[in-house]
């Protein structure tokens, strides 16, 4: 099923998707996916999940689509509703055994056959070192790094304070900071 | 000393420092070697991870063609319909209503009041002046006499205050009580309209 290319006014899309129309949500959808999808794949890494957490995300919204402000931010309200989805998911998933995790979180995704063979090893490396932190400290640091959200945004997709957004992108930026202090040191050398 | 520069760190690199917080900052940077290599550390970490590739995900298109398609149906309108939420709605209106009324009873009972103490009205409304002694006056008077508690005047004004402070206190306790069911209507109506996450979960659920 084709979706009319209409360029439309955001605000009259939501109001067309809120009385029902599902091409309405269905064109909101193709704005607002490649974000969100980018958000859950850093906060779970894994392409598949990503994909079906960002579905469940946008099956949501539609059901409490009636609910949602108009005044408010609809990519916001989006980021919130996926966040939580996917964070239920990965919390039902520590209860799972370690290595069924380890093969599904961090399967070499993201890189060719032409990237060198240190490109690769940073890669899962940084991907794995962003997985270990705590799942508060991960949301705040994707939201700002991915979703490039201001303090303030990301105090409203989370539900909390500003300043709890600085001490939790504080704390895994500096985690990362020591995770990674070889390699950046590596890196810097290499842009020096 | 620098640990407590990480956090205004984050946020100059992040662009979210401004006024004289930012002008301190940039002070303290032109002379602190250590806060000047913790910023270029947190700028490449920051840099690396924002240059972390990314998976190839299903096109935007395809995957809003095959969301909508699986879209479940939404019980429309049923919110609109429903008896309670009309009276909900017409709460308000109630409340008003019933400061109305109170101050419309309150403003005449006071305006016949005021009629009657010029004797305008003669014995037509006797009955207001039921309201004009208090159980302590009323017990000076039958004790000792009409005309001993009417020769004080101190005693016939402290009555007549009284029974006007009474007057005021039963007025604002009715307004206030309209004001307080008011506000809780306002407080309630506001905190249902904020799309909260447990709404969202009983929409899913439900």
């Amino acid at each position: 099923m084709a979706i009319p290319l209409i360029v439309e006014d955001e605000n009259g899309l939501i109001e067309q998707a809120r009385r029902g129309d599902r091409n309405a949500f269905g064109e909101l959808v193709s704005r607002y996916y490649p974000g969100v999808v980018r958000i859950v794949y850093r906060l779970c890494g894994d392409t598949g999940l990503a994909e079906d957490m960002a579905q469940e995300a946008f099956l949501r919204a539609w059901l409490a689509l009636p609910a949602f402000r108009p005044q408010s931010s609809l990519r916001n309200w989006l980021y919130r509703i996926a966040v939580n989805a996917t964070l239920d998911v990965l919390r039902r998933r520590k209860d799972e055994p370690l290595e069924d995790q380890a093969d599904r979180m961090y399967p070499d995704q993201t890189t060719g056959p032409e990237t060198s063979l240190i490109e690769k090893e940073r890669v899962a490396l940084l991907r794995q070192a962003v997985h270990s932190l705590p799942e508060a400290a991960r949301s705040v640091l994707v939201l700002r790094e991915y979703g490039s959200l201001s303090y303030q945004e990301i105090a409203s997709v989370l539900d909390i304070p500003v300043g709890t957004v600085m001490s939790r992108l504080n704390y895994a930026r500096n985690r990362l900071r020591e995770l990674l202090k070889d390699d950046l040191l590596q890196l810097e050398n290499e842009y020096a | 000393m620098h640990e407590d520069m990480l956090p205004l760190l984050n946020a100059y690199l992040d662009g979210e420092l401004h006024g004289n917080r930012l002008q301190e900052l940039e002070l303290h940077l032109s002379t602190c070697e250590t806060c000047r290599n913790d910023l270029k550390e947190l700028r490449l970490v920051s840099g690396w991870l924002q240059a972390a590739p990314s998976p190839q995900f299903m096109p935007a298109g395809r995957f809003a063609s095959n969301l909508v398609l699986a879209l479940p149906r939404r019980r429309m309108g049923e919110h609109s319909t429903q008896p309670g939420v009309l009276a909900w709605w017409l709460l308000p209106a109630g409340i008003l209503a019933a400061w109305f009324f109170v101050q419309t009873v309150f403003t005449l009972t006071d305006a016949l009041t005021a009629v009657q103490m010029t004797g305008l009205l003669g014995q037509a409304a006797r009955w207001l002046n039921g309201g004009q002694e208090t159980i302590w006056f009323a017990a000076v008077t039958s004790l000792f006499g009409s005309q001993v508690a009417a020769s004080q005047p101190e005693l016939s004004l402290m009555n007549t205050l009284n029974v006007l402070g009474v007057h005021l206190l039963d007025g604002f306790l009715w307004q206030a009580s309209i004001v307080l069911l008011y506000w809780s209507w306002l407080s309630i109506w506001w905190l249902r309209r904020r799309p909260h996450p447990l709404l969202i979960e009983n929409v899913v659920n439900g």
